[in-house]
């Protein structure tokens, strides 16, 4: 795994991925939608992807001594350390973001807590769409990006309204009051329970279209 | 000893199967893999290879079971689809770095001699290489991990006659030492002439020779002669005939050569075969 990982980052990683996890800078924009820098990460696996059927990585990769199956376990895990280094990149600028507009972001929710939370829910849903869609054929992109695009869009509209909506919710997650963020906390697990436990069942359901796929 | 044993492989696709395909090939020996376009011999290839799923059919790699030993027998094998075609912008020794990782047995002193030998700049682009080239980069990687069988895909396709002598040449040498054996298809039947040791033709997904180059060229004679000849009793054995204005011409098995004065009998060669065979 060890070797298959390092070919991913080495030959299959589009260089915007690393262009792109930088985008949690955007988290110091005043009074912008948070989740959108996050979604560049989407597009940069869209583009590792993309790229890997131009440069037949697939063909090059089953040619190797390798489970078929562990071909699809490296680049999901490809994908979940991006989408990890995307968040820890971007705690920081959380913060500071928060510390220089004291106003709030009035284009959605707070940079706080829950908002990471979610993150990792939105990246879930992305994955689980995406990624078994494409090894069903291992040459369609373009819809299982535009799935993934709309599930990741709908979950993205569902989290916003609710801080949009005035609510005892809107002004649970809508803060950056420490004391609140505190009670957030189980939201973030939450999160990272969900994605990791979607991470599984994305990597199998990959796995299992791609060991039916004639290449 | 047996390299590779190929037993009752079938791929049933909605147009076209791959019938019971059966073949084996011994150490230190040069196969040819011959077929009109769309005959099956890369879907055979891909099967044996498991990149696509046989319905049903047993590959044996030194005696042991491609589905059951993948990895070892992913290890004794070159495989390689026309040349490296893959990551067409990356260097060659970033291709190599990551390739070598996978295989417990690679020697690097190996592969740099292979790279001098072949005058290949590791520093180059896998696009910036010749048709050639790239084929031989992709035995430089294949022999630096002691791949003992090397399965081409139509290798010389798309070379120039210099490159492609040369590149047959190479194939011959390398069997030179009795340990490495050779398996690539083509439809380009002068190379098979040049270097092949066996023949296996495949005509519509299923094997319908498999032999020794001369004993394949031996079972068949080019005959000629005015269509007036043309009885029904010699018709029935004629395979591929043309007819033309100044009679007809036909391949037909030795065994089968009439005793007609007025038929011109000559020595078949390969091109000729597959031309009469993929008309009838």
């Amino acid at each position: 795994m060890k070797n298959l990982l390092y070919k991913e980052f080495k030959l299959a990683t589009h260089p915007t991925t690393y262009l792109f996890l930088s985008f949690g800078l955007m988290l110091l924009i005043p009074n912008y939608p948070g989740y959108v820098g996050f979604f560049y990460i989407c597009l940069s696996i869209f583009f590792v992807f993309l790229t890997g059927r131009e440069n037949r990585d697939i063909f090059f990769t089953v040619s190797l001594p390798i489970k078929k199956t562990d071909a699809v376990k490296a680049r999901c895990m490809m994908i979940a350390i991006i989408e990890l280094v995307q968040i820890l990149i971007a705690i920081p600028f959380a913060f500071i973001g928060n510390s220089i507009n004291p106003a709030g972001n009035l284009a959605g929710i707070e940079t706080n807590v829950a908002f990471f939370g979610f993150v990792f829910m939105m990246f879930s849903i992305y994955n689980i769409v995406f990624i078994p869609l494409f090894y069903k054929t291992t040459y369609k992109i373009g819809i299982p990006f535009l799935f993934g695009g709309i599930a990741f869009g709908l979950f993205y509209v569902l989290v916003e309204m609710l801080v949009w909506i005035p609510s005892s919710i809107q002004t649970f997650l809508d803060t950056t009051n420490p004391a609140i963020m505190l009670q957030q906390i189980p939201i973030l697990i939450i999160g990272i329970i969900i994605w990791f436990a979607v991470w599984i069942i994305t990597y199998k359901k990959a796995a299992s279209n791609f060991e039916k796929v004639d290449i | 000893m047996e390299i590779l044993s190929v037993e009752n492989l079938c791929k049933n696709y909605e147009k076209f199967a791959l019938k019971n395909v059966s073949f084996s090939l011994d150490q230190g020996f040069i196969m040819g893999f011959i077929g009109r376009n769309g005959a099956g011999k890369t879907t055979t290839l891909k099967s044996m290879m498991r990149l696509v799923h046989p319905n049903s059919g047993t590959v044996t790699i030194l005696g042991k079971n491609f589905a059951e030993d993948e990895f070892y027998c992913k290890q004794k094998i070159g495989f390689v689809l026309g040349g490296v075609d893959y990551y067409p912008k990356k260097k060659l020794k970033t291709i190599t770095n990551v390739t070598k990782r996978f295989f417990p047995e690679w020697d690097d002193e190996k592969y740099q001699s292979l790279l001098n030998r072949f005058d290949l700049d590791s520093e180059k682009r896998i696009d910036e290489l010749s048709a050639g080239m790239r084929v031989k980069y992709s035995l430089a990687l294949a022999l630096s991990h002691n791949a003992e069988l090397l399965i081409l895909d139509e290798p010389t396709s798309g070379l120039d006659p210099v490159s492609r002598d040369d590149l047959l040449c190479l194939f011959q040498d390398l069997i030179e030492d009795g340990e490495h054996s050779i398996l690539f298809s083509t439809h380009i039947t002068s190379d098979l002439e040049k270097c092949a040791d066996f023949i296996t033709y495949i005509k519509n997904g299923e094997i319908i020779a498999c032999t020794d180059k001369d004993t394949f060229i031996e079972t068949y004679r080019l005959v000629q002669g005015p269509v007036e000849e043309l009885n029904p009793n010699l018709s029935s054995k004629l395979i591929g005939v043309r007819k033309h204005k100044f009679g007809f011409e036909a391949l037909i098995k030795t065994i089968d050569l009439p005793m007609v004065a007025r038929i011109e009998v000559s020595a078949a060669n390969l091109e000729a075969i597959m031309v009469h065979i993929e008309r009838e």
